[in-house]
Order: C-alpha cells, then structure tokens, then sequence
C-alpha cells in the first residue's frame, strides 16, 4: 500500500477525505512525512500525487518547503506543546513568484495516542493579497488625483484673481475699480469654498469655519482700519452641501461688500454681524449691520448687479428674502422658504 | 523716483500671476524683481545683493520647486525673508524653512503686503 506509514495503516476513508479537501491539506506523521495530500495542494503546488506519500514535508518540491521555522513548530504541534494558527508563510519557488501562504496545523485527535499524526491546511492567498494592495493603491492614486485637481482648481482661480485685480490697480475709473473688487470677491468667495471642500471628503462643507474664513479675507481686502469697521460671524454648527455653500458664500459676500460700501458713510464706526441657523430643513441666512439704514423715497439706491446676484441665488435656493429695519442699520435675512420664520435676525447694538 | 522700501523677488512660473504679483508688490511700494522658477532666482540671488524677500510659488518646472527652494535660499542666504503661496491646500508648516510664511492660494493680495511689510519693519 502506498499510502501507510511502515507501521501503520490509515483507513481509506480518511484517506479518500484528504484527497478530496478543496482547501490545500497535507496529512503528517511525527516524523513530518507525508501520509497523504489532497488533490487541491498538488494542484495548487503543481506536485505529482503518486510521489508525496512518505515524503518528508523538507523534501517536497525544490526543497523550498524546508522552512527551520515551519519544522520547529510543526514539532511543537506534534508533541502538542503548539498549534499553528494562521502562521504565515512566504514560499519562494525558483522560477515562481513567491506566493503568501497562510498555515494552520492541529494534532489528529482521533483518540490513536500511538500514532501521531497532523493535519496541515495550506491556503494560498497570494491573489487577494495582491488585490488587496491593488485596491491601496487604486484609493492612493485617487487622491493624489483628487488633490491634484484641486491644486489646478487653486492655480486657476489665481490666474484670475490676479488679473482681476492687476486690472483694478490700473484702470482710472473709480466705478470700474469698484467692479473689478467685486468680481475679485466673487472670485475668492468661490475659492473659499473649494478650499473647504479639499478639506472635507463627503462633498459638504462646514459653514462656520468656511463663512469666517470668507468673512476674515473680505475684511482684509476692504477693512481699511480695523477698529472702525469690524465683521463677525455667528454661525452654528450645520453642514450643508458644496452648491448650496457655494450660493450661500456668494451672498453672503454681496452683502458685506454692501454694507461696507453703504452702511458707514465718513468715517461712521460700525460692525456687521453673519448669522445663520438651521432647524431641520429650515434655516436663515442674515446679514445685520448698525449703520445708517437704507434711504429710501428718491434716495432709494437703484439695485445693481450685486441685488441681482443675491436675488437670483435665492430663488435658487427656493429662499425668500426680507429686509428689516432694526434701527439702528439694517438686517438682510435669506430664509427657506417653507419655514415661518425660524427666529429674527441677529441684530447689532449700536 | 521715490525710495523704494525694498526688493522683492517675485518667482512664479504662470506669467499671469507673476505679472500680478510684480504689480502688487510695486503698488505697495516695493521694488519687485521676477523669476520664472528656482534656477533663474538663484541666478538673481548670486547676481544682486539687496533682494531683501523672496515670495515663491511651490508648483514649479526645473530641479528645485519652491519648497526647495526656499529651504535652499534659507542656509545660503538666512537673512532674506521667505513667503511661499501655493494652491495645495494642505502644506505642513514644518515643510517651510523657520519664520518663512506660508498663504494657499487664490491668496488675499492685502495680506500679502501686509506680511511684505511686516517683514521688512525691523
């Protein structure tokens, strides 16, 4: 027979279990011979069958299976001092490429104290590994990409926000230059929110940090003297989506720039203050200052395109808007438009 | 002619920025010298001793980006002042040489004549 040890015969059954494992098994003696394999590992290992049985586990193949380390502790399992949980094993093959294999031993207990014998499954996992890392790198190389993009979505909006305001330090007119300002801080009020977005991965952005971060960059550009003019920004914690942010920073960022240019006439102190709350799918957007109001009668000032601009966003964001007299100044609130008014503007002492 | 403040070199290598960006610096009342990447400002550095703050962009052609280049202009030249704008959002403060400032881009152009003028008040 060739399946038996000298001393010792197996059953056939057990035998014919061995064989017939779909995961790769190895059948050892004590002496770590071979006593059977399954089919899959001389599939999987390209052996012939017919030459393993008797076969030392050091011998099998080009002898790459003689591993001091796997030996050893396939004679702890042996003397049952161990067993082999998930031991992993690089198996280096000339020829091959090395394969990742992950080991499991146990002692037979089958009740035979005479003849020890162990059971070794082998699984080969070199292909999920290497899909695994594939996936790695897949997601590394994704955002690399993503900051790439971002990078040239920066780079760009610096091309134009430098000519922009190349051209408002040029040209002589005051009415253009005060144009060429605005569309600068259409421009800087966009890139705020991309830079929120590079910072977030769920496409949403925070509106706190993002409406300061625009409010401090429209006060460096246009707050000559600091301890005149001042903005602050009460926001709670919402998160809202990136096109709603967007429309939301473009209006806040047509009020300030109105406010600054009209609520404080000469050298009038003032403070303006951004607000903005939600309550489920509520929320209002204000912008309140404490400077002089707004004229109205054959003063009323003509809406321009700024007006325009926060007119259309709102429509846009099915948002209504009311403008208060809060004596003193004025609050703008740009609110959803299902809500009955969820709370009354934050307004500024004088 | 009145007497400039001081020179800064400006190095970028989009021409439309860097033509802003010598402009911003000559309006606030500054000399401006440009450079289209790192090699053409070293070259200026070797040349011209009173280029008193490099303002550099990091994403550049040539051997050295920005960073590089300002960690470079730092041990050869320690005491001109460093600013690096770049559109990477994220950039580690501890990638910068000591006391350079670092802006992301699209930068405040107020800002950055007020760190111009800061680093050139003693």
């Amino acid at each position: 027979m060739p399946h038996s040890t000298p001393d010792h015969v197996e059953a056939a059954s057990t035998l014919a279990v061995i064989a017939s494992s779909n995961e790769p098994l190895l059948f050892l003696d004590s002496d770590l011979r071979v006593i059977a394999a399954s089919r899959s590992f001389c599939r999987t290992f390209q052996m012939q069958p017919e030459t393993l049985p008797g076969t030392r586990i050091s011998d099998l193949g080009n002898g790459e299976w003689a591993v001091p380390q796997l030996t050893s502790l396939l004679r702890a399992t042996a003397s049952g001092a161990a067993e082999i949980e998930a031991y992993e094993l690089e198996l280096t093959c000339e020829g091959h490429e090395t394969r990742h294999l992950v080991l499991n031993a146990h002692k037979l207990d089958d009740g035979d104290a005479d003849h020890i014998r162990l059971l070794l499954a082998i699984s080969d996992v070199t292909l999920a590994r290497s899909e695994a890392r594939q996936k790695d790198d897949l997601v590394r190389q994704k955002a690399i990409l993503l900051q790439e993009v971002q990078h040239r979505v920066a780079n760009s909006l610096q091309i134009i926000a430098s000519v922009l305001m190349h051209s408002a330090r040029k040209v002589q007119s005051e009415e253009a230059r005060g144009h060429l300002q605005s569309a600068h801080h259409r421009v800087m009020s966009i890139a705020a929110v991309q830079r929120q977005l590079a910072a977030s991965e769920l496409g949403q952005v925070v509106l706190a940090p993002y409406l300061v971060q625009l409010c401090d960059s429209l006060g460096a550009s246009m707050i000559r003297d600091p301890r005149r003019l001042s903005i602050a920004v009460e926001v709670d914690d919402s998160l809202v989506d990136a096109k709603e942010s967007l429309s939301l920073g473009l209006i806040v960022t047509e009020l300030v720039i109105n406010a600054l240019k009209h609520a404080f006439p000469g050298h009038r102190k003032g403070r303006i203050v951004v607000g903005y709350r939600s309550e489920g799918p509520d929320w209002m957007l204000s912008v309140s200052d404490n400077g002089i109001g707004i004229p109205d009668g054959v003063d009323a000032p003509k809406p321009g395109l700024g007006t325009g601009i926060v007119d259309a966003l709102a429509g846009q964001l099915n948002a209504k808007i009311r403008i208060v007299d809060t004596q003193p100044g004025t609050a703008i609130c740009v609110e959803s438009g299902c809500s009955s008014e969820i709370g009354r503007p934050v307004s500024v002492p004088a | 002619m009145t007497e400039r403040a001081g020179v800064v070199l400006v190095v970028e290598d989009e021409v439309l920025i860097r033509m802003g960006a010598v402009d911003l610096v000559e309006s606030a009342g500054f000399e401006a010298v440009e450079a289209k990447d790192a090699d053409e400002a070293i070259r200026i550095l070797e040349a011209r001793s009173d280029i008193g703050l490099v303002f550099t962009d990091v994403d550049m052609p040539g051997t050295m980006d920005g960073l590089k280049l300002s960690r470079y202009i730092r041990e050869r030249w320690p005491p001109v002042r460093l600013i690096v704008a770049s559109g990477m959002a994220i950039l580690d403060q501890s990638q910068l040489p000591e006391g350079a400032r670092f802006f992301p881009k699209p930068y405040v152009e107020q800002s950055i004549v007020e760190a111009i003028r800061g680093m050139f008040t003693p």
